[in-house]
């Protein structure tokens, strides 16, 4: 009775929110399309970010970084939220990078792995740490993988982690 | 209700209520109830509920930078990027730094919603009570002024304002944190659980309890027929709740004062100060400026009530002054501005419990557990004066760990692992009002509006330092015995200010020569002025400020509209 009851009382809920946020979901701009407003990239540079972009997460019966726009996120961050010195500081690595890899290295892939120091292991860094970002906080990965509920609706506090 | 100013131009009211905020919102409630044609004055832009929330129903991949700040916002704003808030989802709810400057004599923190709603819309949502420990504090310690009131003037108001606001608790008795007119509360984790029943056990004095706040847990009558449903667990308040899951004027007070249609509000409108007229003896209304351009008109009523928010309740009636009042409105004593202070949120402390691992959480919930003071609650018992009260939390997360490269690393994204609880208590302390941490106004710059910039002088002092590393103490001393490791504190000597919970500067008491309001927050010199807001409080506890703003406005309010009607005011 009282399961029943909270599930049509939720139902109730549910419907009406809809209704509440249903004018702000037509006014929401969607963002717009990749800019960079702060620095600019050779074809060439262009070429080795989306080359690396597609060989650490590559895409295949899953979506890779590509697929989910992850590169595109991560020159957003490095454009909007860097400041002038990281930014440089990631070109400058960029520069290094591209003297040394040629896609399908992995070899010097798995020497950046190891290394901290540096331009070229800095930018390798911190363009994987961009792409990670852009990929889990991507549409797929929050609806297909690990799905985001904007209105859960509830909070447990104790649950058993092999029925969580 | 005596309709006073009937037949007259749109310019005369009943009631002048200066600001829309959390305390400012109630005033225009209840004086558009009792049928006084009301004026709300708000500095900022409307904002309207449901409709002026563009970011509330948007999915984390649909901000652009995932919620961060952009490096030239926080260029452009070095204050108001400090606070927690103010992110992608919630940047235009909050003041830019550039836009509205102030000069800093000392460090000050100065977070603003210049908005209808103001910072209602924004804030943490705790509502905890005082106790008369608290309103004895002043009179006991020897500091500031007694507070004219005690417990049992307020508890009915706070009662009044709870069942309207919707206020999720449990009743656990305890004398320092009197209980209210609960809603169920929402679920302890099963750690915060553990230390609650680790404490109670190991300390007679103290108690973890989960924190009352203003959320709809199980809407009543009063909730729905203010259109406002039960809280969602969304966890994104900053953005402005479409289910009117939690208080704000925007979701509640604003619109059922527009249902009484005795509300006028008007946005866009900067307050200058207050008309005195020196032989009627008594305010007769505002000179305000229109925000976008810039002419200025006056309004009036015979009563008016300055809810601006507790820096720019100070600011207009320091600017409010007249051949009668040259240092300010009511300030014949000189301590207009003075006495001002807040809470010392400084101090962190985090850590880790490697145990009950068979358990965690499901959902989200936008609270969490609260440690009521127990520093010299009952008596003296340290060597600085006051205490604090702490957040506490317990939750686990879980994150995956992103391996290698290529396949490797891609498998590594798909999989995630819950860590050990995580633990953390901030610390929220009393700060001692003194004469020198005070608000001035320059006498020479002033800013777009021609109102003059406010100096902010104030600080932190010794008795501050010894409670930072009391709060340390204690607090390692509790979490190591309840077993949490990895234990790690932090003193983020961030300014005054960014608690969000300055208080002061025409504060309430018995005498008109060391106070600038009586027991109703009336002022003494001017008797139908009243400041019911952040700026009218004697002393600062360590309570979450504005549920006692709302308990002190609706009762400043009762007691205004039976005077006017005895023809006092």
């Amino acid at each position: 009775m009282l399961v029943s009851r909270r599930t049509v009382l939720k139902q109730v809920l549910f419907v009406s929110a809809g209704l509440a946020i249903l004018p702000s979901c037509f006014n929401g701009k969607k963002p717009p399309g990749k800019k960079l407003n702060n620095f600019a990239l050779s074809s060439e540079e262009t070429d080795t970010l989306t080359a690396l972009a597609d060989t650490l997460i590559p895409g295949g019966e899953k979506p890779g970084a590509i697929q989910v726009k992850a590169d595109q996120y991560a020159l957003t961050l490095v454009d909007d939220c860097f400041t002038k010195a990281d930014r440089e500081k990631f070109l400058t690595g960029l520069k290094a990078f591209r003297k040394d890899w040629k896609k399908g290295d992995v070899a010097y892939l798995k020497k950046m792995e190891e290394t901290a120091e540096g331009d070229a292991s800095n930018f390798y860094h911190t363009y994987k740490n961009l792409l990670i970002q852009g990929y889990t906080g991507s549409e797929y990965y929050l609806t297909k993988v690990f799905p985001y509920e904007l209105v859960p609706g509830r909070f447990h506090g104790s649950v058993l982690v092999n029925k969580g | 209700m005596p309709n006073i100013n009937t037949g007259d131009t749109s310019h005369n009211f009943d009631a002048i209520v200066i600001g829309s905020g959390i305390s400012g919102g109630w005033a225009a409630k209840e004086f558009t109830e009792k049928g006084l044609k009301t004026l709300v004055l708000e500095r900022g832009r409307d904002v309207k509920h449901l409709k002026d929330y563009p970011t509330t129903s948007l999915m984390p991949w649909e901000f652009p930078h995932r919620g961060q700040l952009t490096a030239q916002q926080k260029e452009d704003n070095p204050v108001v990027s400090k606070c927690y808030a103010f992110k992608e989802d919630a940047v235009h709810f909050f003041v830019k730094d550039k836009e509205h400057p102030y000069v800093q004599d000392q460090p000050f923190d100065w977070i603003r919603g210049y908005q209808v709603g103001g910072k209602s819309l924004l804030w943490a949502r705790q509502t905890q009570r005082w106790s008369n420990y608290d309103f004895e504090g002043p009179a006991r310690d020897g500091f500031a002024v007694d507070w004219p009131i005690r417990y049992e003037d307020i508890a009915p108001w706070y009662s009044y304002v709870e069942k309207f606001a919707g206020i999720s608790g449990n009743k656990d008795h305890l004398p320092g944190l009197p209980d209210g007119e609960f809603l169920p509360p929402m679920e302890l984790t099963k750690v915060e659980q553990y230390f609650k029943d680790f404490v109670g056990k190991n300390y007679h004095d103290r108690h973890v309890i989960y924190g009352r706040c203003a959320h709809i847990t199980e809407p009543q009558e009063i909730h729905k027929q203010q259109g406002r449903m039960q809280c969602q667990k969304r966890d994104l308040c900053q953005r402005g709740c479409p289910f009117g899951g939690y208080f704000s004027s925007n979701a509640s007070t604003i619109p059922w004062a527009e249902k009484t249609g005795n509300l006028t509000l008007k946005p866009d409108t900067v307050v200058h100060s207050i008309i005195y007229d020196a032989q009627k003896g008594k305010a007769t209304g505002v000179r305000v400026i229109d925000a976008k351009t810039h002419a200025a008109t006056e309004y009036f009523a015979p009563v008016i009530f300055v809810n601006a928010a507790a820096v720019n309740t100070n600011i207009i009636l320091l600017n409010s002054t007249s051949d009668r009042f040259p240092n300010g409105i009511g300030n014949d004593n000189g301590l207009l501005g003075k006495y001002f202070a807040f809470h010392n949120y400084r101090a962190v402390i985090t850590g880790k419990y490697e145990g009950l691992l068979e358990y965690t959480t499901d959902g989200r919930r936008p609270t969490s557990a609260y440690i009521p003071r127990f520093r010299n609650l009952v008596k003296q018992e340290t060597d600085f004066l006051r205490g604090y009260a702490a957040g506490f939390y317990a939750m686990r997360p879980s994150f995956s760990k992103p391996d290698g490269f290529g396949a490797q690393l891609k498998d590594s994204l798909f999989k995630k692992d819950l860590g050990p609880w995580s633990v953390g208590s901030h610390m929220m302390g009393e700060t001692i009002p003194k004469e020198k941490s005070r608000l001035f106004l320059d006498k020479e710059k002033k800013d777009e509006w021609g109102i003059p910039l406010v100096h902010t002088d104030i600080g932190y002092d010794d008795n501050d330092e010894k409670m930072v590393k009391d709060f340390f103490e204690q607090m390692t001393d509790m979490y190591t015995k309840a077993g949490f490791t990895d234990l790690k504190t932090r003193d983020s000597k961030q300014a005054p200010g960014l608690d969000i919970h300055e208080m002061g500067g025409v504060r309430m008491g018995h005498d008109p020569k060391t106070s600038l309001l009586n027991k109703w927050n009336q002022m003494h010199l001017v008797k139908n002025v009243f400041v019911t807001d952040g700026a009218c409080m004697t002393s600062t506890s360590t309570q979450n400020p504005s549920l006692t703003y709302m308990a002190l406005t609706a009762r400043a309010v009762d007691y205004a509209v039976k005077e006017m009607k005895k023809g006092t005011i």
